[in-house]
């Protein structure tokens, strides 16, 4: 068996950044017998419970009354399957709007978050044009910059420029993107310079070799950056919050905070479960189906550092 | 091309940073159009203020426990990850699912999970007869807690680098040191674990980054925070929450970006020293 | 497009940066020490001004009362078609939409009716950000004498009125008939509290399910304001105007009794989160807390709910509730034809139909003595005792209401000493030098 895999590791390819090529995975370790039960499957099934129990308890307590939620005497399920608290929910605060928001505001925001990192990772590793590195460290302390920092100045800019509930309101302020500039200059510095020498040899643009030769190369670590500026714009909490009244231009985040009411009493937990339901389940749905593309592309690309 | 990246970062991140050390000068009431200016004031104050122990001290615990929490848990589910079982793709999206959710909804989801009366929680320790412990009223419960559910919504993120680290081991090494005969502890321990260490600083200094900027969950678990009083919740509260000293909580907030660029430039620079690269 | 930047580029195309840098660096306070001169609505001419087409109305919908906010907006666009409301959910909570408030004064979109709780609307008035309602009330003829006079007078300071009350509660003393019932008790709330403590031995005997007799407010659910019940009743008081009494012999009484509760005696516990749903749950006998979640209790409790006059102490057995809650105010930075309209709407809201729809709807207080409650007194007859209680109130204390962070000072103090069994003189003695110390620094300047 050991020689087996001896000889199919030696035939894995390597990228000069020494991550393997985008989709295949290591076939080097050796298989355990009995210990696979216990080391393998026991700590799988462990995890997935793990994860897996909240997140089920929440998705049934949505659908019960309220007074199976507040009580000593909780059960697994729910006497009486009841949608209530969803229609409440929809009805209390615009959720269809809200998910709407989210999606138009991490869309747009993201897009343009992920092009600027690539250019700006671009410039800074291909680009010749003075103090550099300074530059570089720049954009790496503005990763340092606590959240709290920027509100209220940029609050008062954004108002002043009468950007108060409006969408650019809320997306323009974060797309100054430091951690994807940070990862893709990584990877980028780990490409072969004689490669794109070749291709500026050839008459290439900057643009051209950007697009035709260094995108396509380092796919995985974009995806990586793409993913987590995704992840981080569908979950922004704060910003959106100061930065919006009107519940129309609120995202899925701020939107599930208004359900609570103060003053009211217990009656409102079931609607409040319900809306956690729906900020949540939009992204493990899509997260489901793209997992395996997306648990791939981390682990090819994220090893380059 | 990448001038607009530059002049967003500059205009909303950078100025507002500059904006904010002026403000950390002020003696400035919330939603009053004027204010004093009290120079180093503020900083003095936080300084010889009975809170600035608490908060430091929570901070530093808070930081500690959870980012050795997802590093050493992320390292060893990785581990476990790290097989041609049967539901390993499952698994291993399972456990980068929290990390892609709402801070929010995790919080609240939580909430009622820990709550002594109708939580899942109690009532599983009420089954076994025992009653289940303060989580909301105890500062160190509420630590703990926050940061089990801290640690249990980013281990995933760990563990998924770290998987690729492991995955992306040269696997000539790692023959050679199967092939010397070397069990597997000493193995991953000789071997393994320092050819981790790239990753290992990039997720230290990722996770001690974002560790000192949590917020949500603190927020909407512990909403007076008691004990859980991390420095940039304390900034929160003392700008937009019960106090409204903005430029009280503008000097906390310079504070604690004072610590994020010193802890970062001690990482580095320290790593120049010891990693190795293949 | 060029490909390597060369020096000049570069620095021009800086020098541009730093230039957007440089806009905007308006904004914030004005340091220069003046002054703001105060408040000029009550010289306006109101008879001179046309109200706004358009108004806004900040509303954290304060007992789940969107749906009725929303009936009494639509009400109002039928007795008249000048000026249109919209219904904002400015947050969550009382804090939130305080939040909102405070920062959309540095320029951003000012509501124009804005509800503020207890204890926020103090600070409101030190930052002269709202205006004093006087001049308005009287153009617009208003029965202010209507308005029921101890929640009316809660919102004046120095002879002005900042604000007309809206969704105003007490507490009340909620318990659970079928445990008293089991413990062989009368149907009614405790008298004093030294009477609840000779009951709650039996309670728990009685009901084993019940985890407590008696459940505490957490600090978020503001223990602070029912504390003072307990403080008042046992003759004391958290501060005598601006002169802060919270380590007074009195309070370290008070306090004593509540931490034996918990720690000797055993019969009470403090909410991890909202003691209301704890009490739904079965897990408390009984508890005391805002009329406004009447409710929203009785829909989610499986059993009778009773309720009752907050119990009194061993010096005082009247006068020792406090009232709570929010009213409505118009901020200073709009403009008066904003101001006139919002105060026209505010006029509405305060008819006598329309309170006692509010109040029908969530368990909050009608606000005005001629409201007819017949109707939710007939469906909902717990709702009776607020009412009832309220000539039997009096207002809180300064250092809870008008100083910023003072209601959280004391409910942590508190929390402290039933949570963590603190040296209750010690904490006291901390936190009365907090209070002075918050007094000193953030409100006197601005009284003067």
């Amino acid at each position: 068996m050991s020689l087996a895999t001896v000889k199919s590791s030696a035939t894995k390819t390597e990228t000069p950044g020494g991550s393997s090529a985008p989709g295949r995975v290591s076939a080097g370790r050796r298989r355990r017998i009995l210990p696979t039960i216990l080391g393998g499957y026991l700590p799988l099934v462990v995890i997935v419970l793990v994860v897996a129990v909240p997140l089920g308890w929440m998705i049934l307590s949505s659908f019960k009354q309220v007074s199976e939620i507040i009580t000593l005497d909780l059960r697994l399920l729910p006497q009486r399957w009841s949608f209530a608290n969803y229609t409440e929910a929809f009805r209390t605060a615009p959720f269809g709007r809200f998910f709407l928001n989210s999606v138009l505001v991490t869309t747009i925001g993201a897009t343009v978050k992920v092009l600027l990192a690539i250019h700006t990772a671009y410039a800074l590793v291909f680009v010749r044009f003075p103090a550099k590195n300074v530059i570089f460290v720049a954009v790496l302390v503005a990763l340092m910059v606590p959240p709290q920092v920027a509100i209220l100045p940029n609050y008062i800019l954004i108002a002043g420029m009468n950007g108060l509930n409006t969408y650019w309101g809320i997306i323009v302020p974060s797309l100054g993107t430091a951690f994807g500039t940070f990862l893709l200059r990584q990877a980028f510095r780990s490409l072969p310079i004689s490669m794109l020498e070749a291709a500026e040899v050839d008459g290439a643009g900057h643009l051209a070799r950007l697009w035709r030769m260094v995108i396509p190369v380092t796919a995985p670590s974009i995806a990586t950056v793409a993913l987590v500026t995704i992840v981080s714009e569908w979950n922004e909490y704060i910003w959106p919050l100061i930065i919006t009244t009107d519940p129309n231009l609120m995202t899925l985040p701020v939107g599930l905070t208004l359900l609570q009411n103060n003053e009211s009493g217990p009656a409102g937990y079931g609607v409040m479960m319900a809306g956690a339901v729906i900020v949540i389940l939009p992204v493990l749905a899509v997260f489901a189906f793209l997992q395996r593309y997306i648990v791939a592309g981390l682990t090819a690309g994220t090893a380059s550092n | 091309m990448a001038l607009p990246n530059f002049v967003l970062i500059g205009a909303f991140t950078y100025r507002p940073l500059i904006m904010n050390i002026y403000y950390s000068t002020l003696n400035w009431t919330l939603g009053s159009a004027s204010a004093t200016i009290v120079g180093f004031g503020n900083y003095v104050r936080f300084f010889t203020s009975d809170a600035a122990g608490v908060v430091l001290t929570t901070t530093a615990i808070f930081a500690v426990l959870t980012v050795g929490g997802s590093m050493l848990l992320g390292l060893l589910v990785a581990l476990a990850l790290n097989t041609k079982v049967r539901g390993q793709t499952l698994a291993r999206a399972s456990v980068f699912a929290p990390y892609v959710l709402s801070g929010v909804g995790v919080g609240l989801v939580w909430l009622f999970i820990f709550d002594p009366v109708y939580g899942v929680l109690a009532y599983v320790l009420r089954r076994f007869g025992t009653e289940s412990p303060r989580w909301f009223n105890d500062p160190t419960l509420s630590l703990v807690m926050v940061i089990v559910v801290y640690v249990w919504k980013n281990l995933g993120y760990c563990a998924i680098v770290y998987l690729a680290g492991l995955q992306s081991l040269p696997a000539d090494v790692m023959e050679a040191a199967s092939l010397d005969g070397a069990s597997t502890l000493r193995r991953f321990w000789h071997v393994s674990l320092p050819l981790l260490g790239p990753t290992t600083l990039f997720l230290l200094i990722t996770t001690i980054l974002s560790s000192l900027q949590a917020f949500d969950l603190i927020k909407i678990m512990t909403p007076t925070s008691q004990g859980t009083r991390t420095l940039i919740y304390e900034a929160y509260v003392q700008g937009f929450g019960a106090y409204q000293r903005a430029g009280y909580s503008a000097a906390i907030s310079v504070i604690l970006f004072v610590f994020l660029i010193t802890l970062t430039i001690v990482q580095i620079a320290w790593v120049d020293r010891k990693v190795h690269y293949s | 497009m060029a490909l390597s930047l060369d020096r000049r580029n570069f620095l021009a195309l800086s020098g541009a940066g730093i230039g957007a840098l440089a806009l905007g660096a308006c904004g914030g306070p004005n340091t220069s020490g003046s002054t703001p001169s105060s408040s000029a609505a009550n010289g306006t001419d109101w008879s001179k001004v046309t109200p706004a087409a358009e108004i806004t109305f900040w509303s954290n919908h304060p007992g789940k009362s969107q749906d009725v906010e929303n009936s009494l907006i639509a009400a109002y666009h039928k007795t008249q078609s000048e000026t249109k409301v919209t219904l904002v959910t400015a947050g969550a909570t009382y804090e939130e939409v305080a939040q909102k408030f405070q920062t959309a004064q540095q320029g951003g979109q000012l509501p124009h009716v804005v509800v503020f709780s207890d204890v926020w609307w103090f600070r409101y008035f030190i930052n002269d950000s709202i205006i004093n309602l006087d001049g308005l009330l009287s153009y617009l003829k208003v029965d202010t004498a209507d308005y029921v006079s101890g929640l009316y007078k809660d919102y004046a300071y120095n002879n002005l009125q900042w604000a007309v009350p809206y969704a105003r509660s007490t507490p009340i003393f909620y318990y659970n008939k079928a445990m008293w019932t089991a413990a062989g008790l009368e149907d009614r709330a405790p008298k004093t509290w030294q009477e609840f403590a000779t009951w709650a031995p039996k309670l728990k005997a009685a009901n084993p399910s019940a985890q407590v007799a008696h459940m505490y407010a957490a600090t978020a659910d503001y223990d602070s304001w029912t504390l003072q019940n307990k403080i008042w009743g046992e003759g004391g008081a958290l501060s005598k105007d601006w002169t802060m009494t919270c380590d007074s012999a009195e309070v370290v009484r008070t306090l004593q009794f509540t931490q034996d509760s918990v720690y000797k005696e055993k019969w009470a516990g403090v909410s991890a989160k909202d003691v209301s749903a704890d009490f739904s749950a079965g897990a408390a006998a009984s508890y005391v807390g805002s009329t406004g979640s009447l409710v929203g209790v009785l829909k989610t409790a499986k059993f009778d709910v009773g309720v009752g006059f907050l119990p009194g102490g061993s010096q005082a057995t009247d006068m020792v509730c406090p009232t709570g809650g929010a009213g409505l105010g118009i901020p200073k930075a709009i403009t008066p034809e904003q101001q006139l309209a919002a105060a026209k709407f505010l006029a509405f809201l305060g008819l006598p139909e329309n309170t006692a729809a509010f109040a029908a709807a969530t368990g909050y207080l009608p606000v005005r003595k001629s409201s007819d409650m017949s109707a939710m007194y007939a469906k909902v007859p717990q709702a009776r005792i607020a009412v009832d209680q309220l000539g039997h109130t009096r207002s809180q204390d300064y250092a809870r209401v008008f100083l910023p962070g003072g209601d959280l000072e004391i409910g942590m103090a508190n929390s402290d000493i039933l949570t963590q069994q603190a040296n209750i003189t010690d904490r006291l003695a901390k936190l009365k030098s907090t209070l002075t110390g918050i007094y000193t620094t953030d409100v006197k300047p601005k009284l003067s």
